[in-house]
């Protein structure tokens, strides 16, 4: 998937570009790779304070208070995971519901590894994981709110309502796909293993 | 909506507040803790950056080119029959791709029609209620194994999408 759209946005980028202004195209790959560094060198500095903080959370036994009261919510959306890997949902959850989005990633990069069953696929948890993260309720898109203030908005934060009905209805459509997902692909394992052990019967017969 | 906007800069200082009185309280080593926290940040990042420069030269050369406002021009009318204006395709497309991209349209958008018309609105909506969701992907399984993310990502997209149509419908009524 990621292959097939970095290689589109290149290919048709630069074949643009080469009619328009053939000088940009080096120009941009720079770009974007100097950007990578200021990116990265923004994102440590965060990274590292709340990785930080995350180990006071876990020290002070609030990660796993937080973890186990939300359980069931967790338990329902992530069946089947580890104690390690509710953790770091949870504070994932969390800290995208308060619109911190770089706690956020942390969390999840450490809640994905913890998933991991070394078959190269992305299992139904970790697809779960990055729609919830994706479509996520944020209380306060402040970013947003600053900039209508700096544009002269008499309401600054009139749009609010709409935004979360929006995210409300994302997540919650998120959440129906990928657990419709999780049934159709369950259903078919199901038929396939039924199918052999149909199949191996006549065999058994045989012998 | 004032009191809300109020009440949530509150939040994380109490947060932050609560566990460090926490620590103390409990007689934990609050500092230890944290610098053993923060010393992972750095062999994470190690495995992020290759990811982030590949995405981000991909982004950048889509930019530049305006691939993505021909293709905007495209799809407006599919737009339009859902209710989104059609100045806003090109915010949408950039959306999931690039969140500071996705900032200089809205900025514009708030320049040119005004942060308070109907476009103005409705763009408010769709950045604030959709996230960078390429970003998130690639950077999730950044340190994992897994190379295969099945309909991660349409899912996400598809979600969006809709919770996006809706909110502008909603717009109109408030």
């Amino acid at each position: 998937m990621m292959n097939k759209i970095w290689l589109i946005m290149l290919i048709s980028g630069i074949s643009t570009l080469i009619f328009i202004n053939p000088s940009q195209v080096l120009e941009a790959v720079t770009q974007g790779a100097l950007d990578s560094v200021n990116l990265s060198m923004r994102l440590v500095a965060l990274y590292a304070f709340w990785l930080g903080f995350f180990a006071l959370l876990e020290k002070t036994g609030v990660a796993g208070k937080l973890a186990k009261g939300l359980r069931p919510l967790v338990g329902f959306l992530f069946p089947k995971a580890e104690d390690e890997s509710n953790k770091f949902v949870t504070m994932n959850m969390s800290a995208n519901i308060l619109g911190l989005g770089n706690a956020a990633t942390p969390m999840a990069i450490r809640a994905i590894n913890s998933m991991d069953d070394g078959s190269g696929k992305a299992t139904l948890n970790m697809i779960m994981l990055v729609v919830i993260s994706s479509t996520s309720l944020q209380i306060l898109p402040s970013t947003v709110i600053g900039l209508r203030a700096t544009h002269g908005s008499a309401a600054p934060a009139d749009f609010l309502v709409a935004s979360i009905i929006a995210t409300l209805v994302s997540t919650f459509i998120g959440i129906c796909l990928v657990k419709t997902y999780g049934m159709i692909g369950n259903r078919l394992k199901g038929r396939k293993a039924k199918k052999k052990a149909l199949g191996s019967l006549p065999l058994m017969i045989r012998e | 909506m004032s009191i809300i906007t109020r009440i949530t800069t509150y939040i994380i200082p109490v947060i932050f507040l609560t566990i460090l009185i926490l620590s103390f309280v409990r007689k934990q080593n609050g500092y230890n803790a944290f610098l053993d926290g923060s010393k992972s940040a750095i062999n994470l990042m190690v495995g992020v950056f290759p990811y982030l420069l590949t995405i981000m030269i991909a982004i950048q050369v889509y930019r530049v080119s305006g691939v993505s406002s021909v293709i905007a021009n495209f799809i407006s009318p599919a737009m339009n029959l859902v209710g989104i204006p059609v100045e806003l395709s090109e915010l949408m497309l950039i959306r999931p791709f690039s969140g500071s991209a996705a900032l200089g349209l809205l900025e514009n958008i708030f320049a040119t029609y005004g942060p308070d018309s109907h476009i103005g609105r409705s763009a408010s909506v769709i950045y604030g209620s959709s996230e960078t969701i390429f970003y998130i992907a690639t950077i999730y399984f950044s340190q994992s194994k897994v190379k295969r993310l099945g309909p991660a990502i349409p899912f996400a997209l598809i979600s969006t999408f809709i919770g996006c149509v809706i909110g502008i419908f909603v717009l109109q009524f408030i």
